[in-house]
């Protein structure tokens, strides 16, 4: 059902300056689901994903996310295309000069929020929902590298997107740690959000098994169009 | 709404553009106040170029008597001075050490009137037109004389002069933007990934410009106030030493559009730098922060 679909592509190419990255994509993903986009290094994934939240031009084939069409979105809409996904890092890229609270309320502000009692309301609601409503006065660099990528999990929340596009959230992760992050972005899903992973740690999908698609020789393979996928 | 954080961290590290602001419009408004001051030197000397005009010997003194009353009432006069043919000679006699009328037996220097004009009308278009207008009193007036080739190497010279330091401001004003432009741009440069960071989580372009734009400007005023504070010294010190010539050429409503203009100027070099700078980080790509 084309109401259900939070992300929609159809014969898009993917380039990374002039060069051709991934080709001829067509898929879509629906609300409330988690898809996995595995890779190895260099395969396109982060090229994908930075089309996907307009870092990158969209330069051929159709693309809908969160209800904008990326062929034809204007430089200012693109502020307001990102309040509607929530992006999630490897590297986490919180502001390390202030405290959790106050990265929080910075994107708050900087997305047009004004009122101060619905702000803290909003920032514990995500915070409670990542585990770490203890920690609102600590500086990044006094969390543990899981905490802070919840951190930014909590921070991708705030805007209630549609969308949460993870790029490698679990790089920088023990296996312990990071089967917490995976576990927090699939309650997230289950609460009807689309939630795409890029990554290519493939113990993470074993241990929580859902859609994959894979980027392999610039092209994408979909595991809901092949009876089985070779991961390796 | 601005963020507290990107502004304290922006002034922390500001100290290079306001020193750069505050030598930059020190350098301009000095130069701004000779080109201001400029008018009033060159009204000064204009204002002291003669116009003789030299009377038949037969006249009368009623007659010369009226005629610099008229002349008095022209609105090209800024003053006249009546010399007699017999003061003329005294005059003469005193430059030469001899007494010559009574070598050659008379008198042969003609009384005369020295018309001193308003600044605007000391050019030659104007003299050659008052020339007309004196003669036209003949067989009163014999001759009326200036030196033209006086008039015109001062109105030449002024000319040049204030092209010259005009040319010598725009040159100025252009080192300054672009030394600025590149101090600030370092500054913004190592914000880089804080403005990548607002552009990922769906700030506007102009909420992340606005403590830019605000620290920019706040370091204009800066960089004017010292700046200005700086001219005040050297305005002191010239006071001090030349009082007469510094009360002459200069007035406090001089000083106070000086200053306005400064701080106006550093507020504009301030914004307009900023707001380039921080254009450039909010088109570049990912790929390129790293270079």
């Amino acid at each position: 059902m084309t109401l259900d679909r939070s992300i929609t592509l159809d014969k898009v190419s993917i380039f990374q300056e002039h060069n051709l990255v991934l080709s001829n994509l067509s898929f879509h993903i629906n609300k409330g689901e988690l898809v996995y986009l595995l890779g190895k290094t260099g395969s396109g994934k982060s090229s994908l994903l930075k089309t996907l939240y307009a870092d990158l031009p969209l330069s051929s084939g159709e693309a809908t996310i969160s209800g904008y069409n990326l062929a034809s979105i204007k430089r200012r809409e693109i502020p307001y295309l990102r309040r509607k996904l929530g992006i999630v890092f490897q590297d986490f890229q919180l502001l390390t000069d202030r405290t959790v609270k106050d990265n929080l309320k910075f994107v708050l502000k900087a997305t047009g929020w004004k009122n101060k009692a619905e702000m803290e309301q909003r920032i514990e609601d995500v915070l409670t929902k990542v585990g770490l409503v203890t920690k609102t006065h600590k500086m990044p660099h006094e969390l543990s590298g899981g905490e802070q990528q919840r951190i930014a999990i909590a921070r991708a929340l705030l805007n209630d997107p549609e969308v949460i596009l993870a790029d490698e959230p679990t790089g920088n992760l023990d296996p312990e740690t990071s089967e917490g992050i995976i576990s927090i972005l699939l309650d997230i899903s289950k609460n009807g959000r689309a939630v795409l992973i890029a990554t290519h740690d493939i113990m993470m999908y074993q241990k929580f098994r859902s859609r994959i698609l894979k980027c392999e020789n610039g092209s994408l393979l979909d595991s809901n169009l092949m009876e089985e996928m070779k991961l390796s | 709404m601005s963020d507290k954080y990107t502004q304290r961290r922006l002034q922390s590290s500001s100290i290079t553009t306001v020193i750069s602001i505050s030598l930059v419009l020190f350098m301009l408004g000095l130069l701004g106040m000779v080109v201001l001051s400029a008018k009033k030197i060159s009204d000064h000397v204009k204002e002291n170029i003669r116009i003789s005009v030299y009377l038949n010997a037969d006249s009368k003194e009623t007659d010369v008597h009226a005629l610099q009353q008229s002349i008095d009432a022209s609105n090209y006069v800024r003053s006249t001075t009546y010399t007699s043919a017999k003061e003329a000679a005294d005059h003469f006699q005193k430059e030469l050490g001899e007494d010559f009328v009574n070598s050659i037996g008379y008198n042969p220097l003609p009384s005369s009137i020295d018309i001193f004009l308003k600044a605007s009308y000391a050019n030659n278009d104007s003299i050659n037109w008052i020339k007309k207008e004196l003669l036209s009193h003949k067989p009163l007036v014999e001759s009326v004389e200036y030196t033209e080739s006086h008039v015109n190497m001062i109105n030449d010279n002024l000319g040049k002069i204030s092209l010259v330091f005009l040319a010598f401001i725009g040159l100025l004003l252009f080192i300054a933007i672009a030394l600025i432009n590149n101090t600030i741009r370092l500054a913004i440069y190592s914000k880089r990934f804080l403005i990548r960071t607002m552009q990922l989580v769906g700030a506007t372009q102009g909420f992340i410009r606005k403590p830019f734009l605000l620290s920019g400007m706040i370091q204009g005023i800066y960089g004017a106030l010292i700046s200005l504070v700086m001219l005040l010294g050297i305005f002191y010190l010239l006071q001090r030493n030349y009082p007469e010539d510094v009360k002459s050429l200069l007035d406090i409503n001089l000083l106070g559009i000086m200053s306005g203009a400064l701080v106006f100027l550093g507020i504009l070099i301030g914004f307009i730098c900023t707001w380039f700078a921080v254009r450039k980080y909010l088109r570049i790509r990912t790929s390129e922060l790293y270079f």
